[in-house]
């Protein structure tokens, strides 16, 4: 899980551009960065740590870095612990040959035993040294440097997104396989990326590279040619997004930021999809899509909480369906037929895990459909249908408003499943289109921060809920442990006394997430009643409606809607239980250790 | 003193010395609650309030990019995660950057907020007034280098209530607040045109009960016979000081036309996103904003603005109004002279019959106003209610079913019949 750059244009600015698409590829890892600028020669500079101590080295060095084309990479470990040596890009033994690379080589071994037999002195840990070995020896045996690394290319076996430069030559190579790479087309300069963020402040006209797809980049411009060698024609997209993750609007972190933004980005969610006159839902996207005997989603992290809430409401609205970890799905899959609908549910629409079960689900015949907030992406290209969040960029590592859009989405499309269109949901409009400003009303008035100062001290944080709660409850503690670091768990209510309750003290408070009045309410309101027994502090999220309050130490209100949309509102509360603890706790809140923002390793 | 760039004293400007300056920075001051607009400013500051159906930071923004402006400064405060959210890390392309001012402590201290990014002549704007892009531009070229400070002045027969400024010629004689003297005839606008020195200057100017005014540094300047220009500017210029000038702002707004969403027919705004039924009249003056929905038979305008989101629903009558985000009128209720802040909802039959009342604000009864109520966030008006004119109705407020509500009704509380 990493993030690539490359540029070719103008060589003293070839360094700078590279630094800052470094600085906006941060999210997707951050445990080491280099760069490589090339031309006649090639110089290299690669450090573990954050990219302050890169860019240190890099002043150290003086301006030295100067060439017409260049790579630069930030890398989140999956081979090899995070050292300067580890980091990228990787070199050769003579160091004529750069490489950076997303993904992984999964014949490395092998490759590497050959290497060595041949007399190959590794100097790193890494899968992705091989390459630039491979590359080399090609270029020993002879081929141009375009040949060459086409040969090494079709040595591997894994996903990689690659670019390479070469000494001596002024251009840019770039190949991928199952992992992400754009093209960005400039005024006198281009761009390789792993996401458009990468060079998003110098140009929106952007190529999104396919499978086996090889890309040559020179100051002449750029050449896409596949497996064969053959050149393909590619369409030039622009990309509508602002380059608006550069700021974080005056608050402290994007995380924040993004919680505040939730009002602005269901607004875009919905926009055009509710019709209040007609009382309909309508979302043009999903005309095409057929009348599905199940529904399977498969999605990883966050989006899998949403998949479970989604699978929920499409079994209350009558239509079989359920939710699977993406990463199990690939490998186990449930039964599937041409008769059925696979929804992967992923943020970035790489998320490797995911994109894996839509290819199996695929293999097998059924329709498949990306429930994602890029457009563009790679769940978007290869599924049968796309349904975009439009929630946005999101940089905090921990996912909020993606979240939210993603309920949403995954309403609208239980309404088109089940209504088709035609069916008329007053009530689910209305409050469809309110939504946004009940969300407004929890920002506005949220007791969230002072409730968690009585709280730092706690040995564990448990997150209960029920029905449609219960993934809230699964994502409240996913965001609290993310950014806090705490130990934190949510459960099924009703699991509670058949284990977990042996966990409860006085000293493990419990965050209920209760609403509506329902009989899932009135049980989870039972399970509070177990945990208070144990002398354990409650918190509880209600609308109110079942009294819950009554039984708690805490209450977080939201406001009364749907009961479908409920839990949209409780989660809000929740993200902002789990900042204000990690604010307190002065964590990293937008880069918490070990995770990434969208895995695109397996 | 810091950073103080050292400029000649004295009177020196005339005409043949100006030379034509166009300044790359502004500094926005949208921290102030502007506590008399209360209730209304729960939860956002006073730029955030509607001016027709778009906040007023929004306009004073566009007139500074319009004017060629490209790096904005945002002192922000009072509720400041309303104006970033609505603001963002960027405005039209244009990189904005946040200064706290953890105590409104007045606007030179604001100004102060933003010193660390100053190093050139800068302008500071209020953020809660609108202006036009003209004015800055006529500000801007009034300034010059030797100048102390180039105000934009506006004339008005309510200068007395605003900042009163006596010109002679183009040079500022005299600086007032309020001076609650009627022979006043040009107020400030609050676009200034500033050298960099004036940031040492307002720092060195005397606090008045605790607070640091900006105009008190320019008065000084005044005092010490320094060149503050004044330079007369035309056009639109509104602001709001009441809740019920909200009403004249939107008016004055639709009267010319300065509002965002497409004509669809002579003075009839409506975004493209809105959806109005056949059976509905627009009358003119009027703006409908995206998302909105305006059912069958209902009668919305004339002077009337509709915000983002908002419902008018069938047979309802919404007349000389402004409508914030999310609010819903419902089916047959009639709504007139009111403002209603974000996520406001007017039951199915409900009247807001409008007109002429006395509006009690704090301990002041201000008499005659025309106001039909003033309902602020997430007040609920609700079915067959009446709500008689010169009502305020405070946030989460609710009038029930069938109820009469006059006078105040104060946040959280519950008017029964």
């Amino acid at each position: 899980m990493c993030g690539i750059i490359g540029y070719v244009g103008d060589a003293d600015e070839t360094l700078s551009v590279l630094l800052d698409g470094l600085s906006n590829l941060e999210y997707r890892g951050y445990d080491s960065a280099g760069v490589a600028v090339g031309g006649d020669g090639l110089r290299v500079e690669k450090r573990a740590g954050e990219l302050d101590t890169l860019e240190s080295a890099l002043d150290a060095d003086g301006g030295s870095f100067a060439g017409p084309v260049g790579v630069a990479h930030t890398r989140w470990s999956t081979h090899g612990p995070p050292t300067d040596a580890n980091a990228h890009p990787h070199t050769d033994a003579s160091g004529r040959v750069a490489v950076v690379h997303n993904g992984i080589i999964e014949n490395y071994r092998d490759l590497r035993d050959e290497l060595e037999a041949d007399g190959v002195t590794f100097a790193s840990e890494t899968d992705t040294e091989v390459v630039p070995h491979l590359v080399a020896r090609e270029l020993r045996r002879g081929r141009d440097p375009e040949a060459a690394v086409r040969a090494a290319a079709e040595r591997l076996e894994g996903s990689y997104a690659l670019a390479v430069v070469v000494a001596g030559t002024d251009a840019l190579f770039a190949v991928r396989q199952d992992s992400p790479l754009v093209l960005g087309v400039g005024e006198g300069e281009r761009f390789v990326a792993s996401d458009v963020p990468a060079f998003l402040e110098r140009t929106r006209d952007v190529v999104y590279l396919d499978d086996d797809e090889f890309v040559r980049l020179d100051a002449e411009g750029w050449t896409v040619t596949n497996a064969e060698g053959e050149v393909v024609e590619k369409e030039v997209r622009t990309v509508e997004w602002e380059a608006e993750q550069t700021g974080k609007s005056g608050y402290d972190h994007y995380m924040l930021k993004e919680i505040h933004e939730q009002p602005i980005s269901l607004r875009q969610c919905l926009s055009g999809r509710v019709d209040e006159l007609d009382g309909r839902i309508t979302v043009e996207e999903l005309d095409d899509l057929g009348d599905p005997a199940t529904v399977q989603f498969v999605a990883c992290g966050t989006s899998y909480h949403a998949a479970l809430y989604g699978a929920q409401l499409l079994r209350s609205a009558g239509v079989a369906a359920n939710a699977y970890y993406a990463h199990e799905y690939a490998t186990s899959p449930a039964p599937v037929s041409t008769a059925d609908l696979v929804v992967g549910v992923t943020q970035s629409g790489e998320t490797a895990d995911t994109l894996s079960a839509l290819r199996e689900a695929s293999r097998r015949g059924a329709e498949t459909l990306a429930l994602t907030n890029v457009v563009g992406s790679t769940a978007a290209r290869e599924s049968d249908h796309v349904l975009y969040i439009r929630a946005g960029p999101e940089i905090g590592v921990a996912a909020t408003k993606t979240f939210s859009s993603q309920l949403i989405g995954v309403n609208l499309l239980t309404a088109h499943l089940t209504d088709r269109g035609v069916k008329r949901r007053r009530d689910l409009v209305d409050d469809l289109r309110g939504i946004a400003n009940d969300v407004q009303a929890v920002l506005d008035e949220s007791e969230a921060a002072a409730v968690v100062e009585a709280f730092v001290d706690s040995d564990a944080f448990f997150f209960l809920g029920r029905g449609l709660d219960y993934p809230v409850a699964l994502e409240g503690a996913l965001k609290f442990k993310e950014i806090t670091y705490e130990h934190a768990e949510g459960f099924a209510a009703g699991e509670l006394k058949h284990g977990p309750l042996a966990l409860v003290t006085a000293n493990t408070p419990v965050f209920a997430v209760i609403t509506g009045e329902g009989e899932a309410a009135k049980k989870t309101i039972g399970n509070v009643k177990e945990v208070e027994a144990r002398d354990a502090p409650v918190i509880v999220v209600t609308d109110g409606v079942a009294e819950a309050g009554r039984y708690a130490d805490h209450v977080l209100d939201i406001p009364k809607t749907n009961e479908r949309l409920a839990p949209l509102l409780a989660n809000v509360q929740l993200q902002l239980v789990a900042y204000h603890m990690a604010a307190h706790l002065d964590r990293e809140i937008d880069k918490p250790r070990n995770l990434a923002k969208s895995v695109t390793v397996e | 003193m810091p950073g103080r760039i050292e400029r000649p004293r004295g009177l020196i400007s005339s005409h043949s010395e100006h030379r034509f300056m166009q300044l790359d920075s502004a500094v926005v001051l949208a921290a102030g609650e502007g506590t008399r607009l209360r209730p209304l400013t729960k939860h956002r500051p006073k730029p955030l309030l509607p001016a027709a159906n778009r906040p007023i930071l929004a306009y004073v923004l566009d007139a500074l990019i319009d004017a060629g402006i490209d790096d904005l400064h945002l002192v922000v405060g009072y509720q400041r995660d309303r104006v970033q959210d609505h603001v963002g890390p960027t405005y039209r392309g244009r990189t904005v950057t946040y200064h706290v001012q953890e105590k409104q402590l007045g606007t030179g201290h604001a100004v102060l907020q933003a010193r660390d990014a100053i190093d050139a002549d800068f302008l500071v704007v209020n953020g809660d007034e609108v202006v036009t892009a003209a004015m800055v531009e006529a500000v801007m070229d009034a300034h010059s280098t030797t100048d102390a400070a180039t105000l934009g002045v506006a004339e008005s027969d309510r200068a007395a209530e605003y900042g009163a400024v006596r010109l002679d010629g183009d040079r500022i004689v005299e600086l007032v607040e309020r001076p609650q003297d009627d022979t006043y005839r040009l107020l400030n606008a609050g676009i200034y045109a500033c050298g960099p020195s004036l940031l040492a200057d307002i720092e060195s100017t005397e606090r008045r009960a605790g607070e640091l005014h900006l105009t008190d540094a320019i008065a000084d300047q005044i005092r010490e016979g320094n060149a503050v220009r004044g330079v007369r500017i035309e056009g639109l210029w509104s602001t709001a000081t009441y809740p019920w000038d909200l009403l004249t702002v939107a008016r004055d707004l639709l009267a010319v036309g300065h509002v965002d969403e497409p004509e669809r027919s002579r003075g009839v705004y409506v975004d493209e996103t809105a959806s109005v039924h056949g059976d509905a009249t627009l009358r003119a003056p009027v703006v409908v904003g995206p998302d909105a929905v305006i059912g069958p038979g209902a009668v919305v305008g004339p002077d009337t603005a509709l915000g983002r989101n908002t419902t008018v629903d069938a047979g309802a009558v919404v007349e000389g109004s402004v409508l914030d985000i999310d609010t819903r009128v419902g089916s047959n209720a009639t709504v007139v002279d009111a403002v209603t802040g974000q996520g406001v909802t007017v039951g199915p039959g409900a009247t807001v019959p409008g007109g002429e009342a006395d509006v009690r604000v704090g301990t002041t009864i201000h008499e005659n106003r025309r106001l039909g109520c003033i309902a602020a966030d997430r007040a609920d008006i609700e079915g067959g209610a009446t709500v008689a004119p010169g009502t305020l109705i405070g946030p989460d407020a609710s009038v029930g079913t069938g109820a009469y509500a006059s006078d105040v009704v104060p946040e959280g509380t519950e008017v029964r019949r």
